[in-house]
């Protein structure tokens, strides 16, 4: 990390809008973000910061744009137009220093069937090049964590869907990475074992670890969340803590907050 | 390149084949199938078909089905979210094709072992010394680069695993029926020429057959082979990577 706040120090001195949050607070700062695929505009002019350590949940409708910007900042897809730095970093000129910060829970749980669940974790901490030895602690500590110790043996292919959520969700963590970006990590879990996850994403706040998640469940967002970003037609349209939405919009719960400003409810076309 | 990160992907690739059963089957059981029914079928003189000159053309054939297994397997991964999610880690693209390419080759030197194994009871009786039979194996190895990289260009067409099968044949079938032990005359012929198993097979005839290693034509057909095989990887990766991963 010093070495990234010495590089950005660096060019500080040349060039005066290549500092990426010099206050080295934030994890995440979006500016002005445009996505357009041909005719549709999925992401338009975003603005949003995320701090350092923060659990920041965002949400919307199907299409809304929460992956397309999930994608940008992981370097999946490329914006159209704006910025976005992550860990410091310009999404669009040091991919490789930013996959190095981040570790990703695709919405589709994405695994090779064919090796164990142990098997696919090593993959993934290899591709991270954690030494043998901590990569062996630290799978022990995520399969036992997340309840898949037993299951770790087989292979992928006979899972439950519950269990492949699992497993997606311990690859993600793997490589013990600074940003986390989770993207509906618990669709498809029952409610004891979504409880459970629960718990295991709000243990890595205690981390110093940020968190950006994307939920249909208002309840998850509600409870792990610092503050929630509501996304609609590729825009924030609203930004807070579950409290100070709840209380500027005059409502009960996020759900209604969702309902009052979109005009639709949270699991609409799911 | 990170050793771990590359050794890491090559294994997963050679559990891959192993695990598999579609893999194993159309990569090592497939081309043992292949030379047994051709074995039984042609290895009798009154079958007025010379079994020994087949051989060469049969260690073809088993690499050119490599085309289907390489798409089938990109298109499965990209289908599966695999490519994405293996993409936003540190792993460079040089390590992940480098551990396809490296896997492929070792399939492909395995291949012609079990071709020329299965082979030797039914009369092939090749005239070939050590660095005749090292030499081969290299071509082989060189030959399944333009393998790897037609499977990459038909996984950039193809959308799905099973559209993969049906478009790997565009591929398949020319070199099959005029690169291998096939003989064609005229414009056939003439067309055999422009497909990189034709270089292969002529070669390894040459060599399985007492010519020395000194021959010239030999030199050119592994020229031509070389060119053409990184010609075509060089295209199937950069296809691949501009329209293919997702």
């Amino acid at each position: 990390m010093s070495a990234k706040i010495n590089a950005n120090n660096q060019n500080s001195s040349k060039n005066p809008e290549d500092i990426f949050d010099p206050d080295n607070e934030h994890a995440i700062i979006i500016e002005n973000l445009v996505k357009q695929f041909e005719d549709v505009t999925a992401v338009d002019g975003l603005n949003l910061e995320i701090k350092k350590g923060e659990l920041f949940s965002l949400l919307g409708p199907n299409g809304a744009g929460k992956t397309t910007t999930i994608n940008i900042l992981c370097g999946l897809i490329k914006p159209t137009k704006g910025t976005a730095i992550v860990g410091g970093y310009d999404v669009k000129k040091n991919l490789n220093e930013i996959k190095a910060l981040i570790g990703v829970c695709p919405q589709e749980a994405a695994v090779f069937k064919y090796l164990s669940g142990r098997e696919n974790i090593e993959l993934f901490g290899n591709l991270h090049t954690i030494p043998k030895k901590k990569l062996k602690e630290r799978i022990d500590q995520l399969l036992d964590a997340m309840s898949l110790t037993e299951a770790s043996k087989r292979k992928a292919k006979g899972y439950s869907g519950g269990m492949l959520r699992k497993l997606n969700l311990i690859i993600a963590l793997i490589g013990e990475p600074e940003i986390a970006f989770l993207d509906e990590p618990t669709v498809g879990m029952d409610p004891r074992a979504r409880r459970a996850t629960w718990e295991f994403i709000g243990s890595l706040k205690n981390q110093n670890k940020t968190v950006i998640l994307t939920t249909h469940y208002i309840e998850e967002a509600e409870t792990l969340s610092d503050r929630v970003g509501i996304i609609d037609y590729g825009q924030l349209i609203a930004l807070g803590t579950p409290k100070e939405l709840m209380e500027k919009y005059d409502s009960k719960n996020l759900e209604e907050v969702f309902l009052k400003i979109t005009g639709r409810r949270i699991t609409e076309g799911l | 390149m990170n050793l771990q990160r590359f050794s890491a992907l090559l294994k997963v690739n050679l559990k891959k084949l192993i695990r598999q059963p579609a893999t194993l089957f159309l990569m090592l059981l497939f081309p043992a199938v292949l030379t047994l029914v051709f074995g039984l079928a042609f290895s009798d003189p009154a079958s007025g078909m010379d079994f020994n000159v087949m051989v060469p053309g049969l260690f073809a054939y088993a690499v050119i089905f490599m085309i289907m297994t390489v798409a089938q397997s990109f298109s499965d991964e990209r289908q599966g979210g695999l490519l994405k999610r293996l993409n936003v880690t540190p792993m460079t693209s040089g390590e992940f094709m480098g551990s396809h390419i490296i896997s492929n080759m070792v399939t492909a030197v395995l291949q012609m072992a079990i071709v020329f194994v299965i082979a030797l009871p039914f009369g092939f009786t090749p005239q070939v010394g050590v660095g005749g039979m090292l030499f081969a194996f290299l071509m082989m190895s060189i030959f399944s680069l333009s393998s790897i990289g037609l499977g990459l260009i038909t996984a950039t067409i193809a959308k799905s695993p099973e559209a993969a099968t049906g478009v790997s044949f565009i591929f398949i079938l020319p070199q099959m029926f005029l690169g291998t032990f096939m003989n064609f005359s005229g414009a056939m012929e003439v067309a055999g020429r422009f497909v990189p198993s034709y270089y292969l097979t002529d070669a390894v005839e040459r060599i399985f057959f007492g010519t020395p290693l000194t021959d010239v034509n030999i030199w050119i057909d592994f020229a031509i082979l070389s060119i053409t095989s990184f010609v075509i990887i060089i295209i199937g990766i950069l296809l691949f990577k501009k329209y293919g991963k997702a």
